[in-house]
């Protein structure tokens, strides 16, 4: 056999298996899923309502507000200076500029927190950095920032300091006016009651060590 | 894995060092392939030397199927690798005076350099009129601006025109090089010309 015979013939096979095989479009996972798991359960990506409201009334220029829900809902209410990007949208091309970045920290927030978590697992899985999500989502926000419920006389001294900051992020937020509004937006009949964690220390307590 | 993203897994300083390498590798190839000689390269328009297109076609498709395979085995990040921006009406015009200069000086800007490094004067001479054309084209750049960016494409995918997957067209490729082989050996023996 000639050279060139050779070569055809080692060509062709290889552009025969090269034009059969799938092609390989998937975005690679940059996390073992080990790694994932524990990040899970450590549970870094969620922020706490309270942290946000408190960005969002400092006009911290560091965070973008990141709404997943669909645009309906997104145009019925959504929380300052927040965009709107659909869950089913998380993975376009136009939006990766937004999640897959260095500088901003996204907060990502839906009704209950579960597809903001899932729009969070699927870009930290693809590598992304500064996603975070709101704890309890909105349904959580309107329970404790917007309209806060007073704690019992004898709580202790952080959860009454904890009360008064709600209360005026309450009024800083627009809190009752807008309280209406929300339930009416969940038109789903079994909304999903957030996972309303019993109010536990936000922060842990200092000293000791 | 890869690419190599200058500043992120390289710092540039290897950058370079590894053009430097690879840059030594291309010219000693071209060199033994006899890609110096010019009426090597000039058999190409004249038909009894196909060297010049089977080389690169084979460059081209080994290239391709590589990469391919590469982002098949998830080796290579196809996304992150870096594709020169297309501009049409330039490149037709860049190609066909690339083309009249190839056929008068008898190289291409790589191959004079090969030519000069074997002592070559008339390699020599090409590089001395390469670089006449470099700055004629840099100190005119004004005049040349709107044309060299008119029709903007980005980084268009032929397989992505003809909509078919990268694979299919690579197979397709493959089968369109493979058929100018046994063309070019057709075209060798139509006009041999044994006495260069």
């Amino acid at each position: 056999m000639k050279p060139l015979h050779y070569l055809t013939l080692v060509l062709l096979i290889l552009a025969l298996i090269i034009a059969l095989v799938p092609q390989n479009t998937t975005r690679p996972y940059k996390l073992t899923a080990d790694q994932l798991l524990a990040e899970i359960r450590t549970g870094t990506q969620f922020i706490s309502p309270d942290e946000v409201a408190d960005k969002i009334i400092q006009k911290d220029p560091s965070i973008q507000l990141i709404d997943v829900r669909n645009p309906r809902e997104f145009d019925m209410f959504s929380l300052p200076g927040a965009i709107n990007i659909p869950l089913q949208d998380i993975l376009s091309e136009n939006n990766f500029d937004v999640l897959n970045q260095g500088t901003k920290m996204n907060i990502l927030y839906s009704n209950g927190s579960t597809e903001a978590n899932e729009a969070w697992l699927l870009t930290r899985q693809l590598g992304y950095q500064n996603n975070y999500v709101l704890h309890g989502g909105l349904n959580y926000w309107m329970e404790t920032i917007l309209n806060p419920s007073q704690p019992g006389n004898i709580a202790a001294n952080d959860e009454i300091a904890r009360y008064d900051f709600r209360k005026a992020a309450s009024m800083a937020l627009g809190g009752g006016a807008v309280s209406a509004i929300v339930p009416a937006s969940d038109q789903g009949a079994a909304k999903p009651k957030p996972g309303v964690v019993p109010v536990k220390k936000k922060k842990k307590a200092s000293g000791g060590c | 894995m890869g690419p190599l993203a200058v500043n992120d897994i390289i710092s540039s300083n290897t950058n370079f060092f590894l053009a430097f390498v690879i840059g030594i590798g291309f010219g000693f190839v071209l060199e033994q392939c006899g890609f110096s000689s010019s009426r090597k390269l000039a058999g190409l328009f004249y038909g009894y030397d196909m060297v010049v297109l089977k080389v690169f076609f084979t460059g081209g498709v080994t290239a391709m199927l590589g990469l391919l395979f590469f982002s098949l085995f998830g080796w290579v990040d196809l996304n992150l690798v870096y594709v020169n921006p297309t501009f049409l009406t330039s490149a037709i015009i860049g190609g066909l005076i690339m083309g009249a200069g190839f056929i008068m000086g008898g190289f291409c800007p790589g191959t004079s350099f090969c030519g000069a490094a074997i002592g070559k004067l008339d390699a020599m001479i090409f590089i001395v009129g390469l670089f006449i054309g470099v700055y004629f084209f840099a100190f005119g750049y004004p005049l040349f601006e709107t044309l060299y960016k008119s029709a903007p494409m980005g980084s268009p995918k032929i397989s992505t025109m003809l909509d078919l997957s990268d694979g299919v067209f690579a197979f397709i490729l493959v089968v369109i090089a493979l058929g100018m082989f046994y063309v070019s050996e057709w075209i060798e023996k139509k006009f041999p010309r044994e006495e260069y």
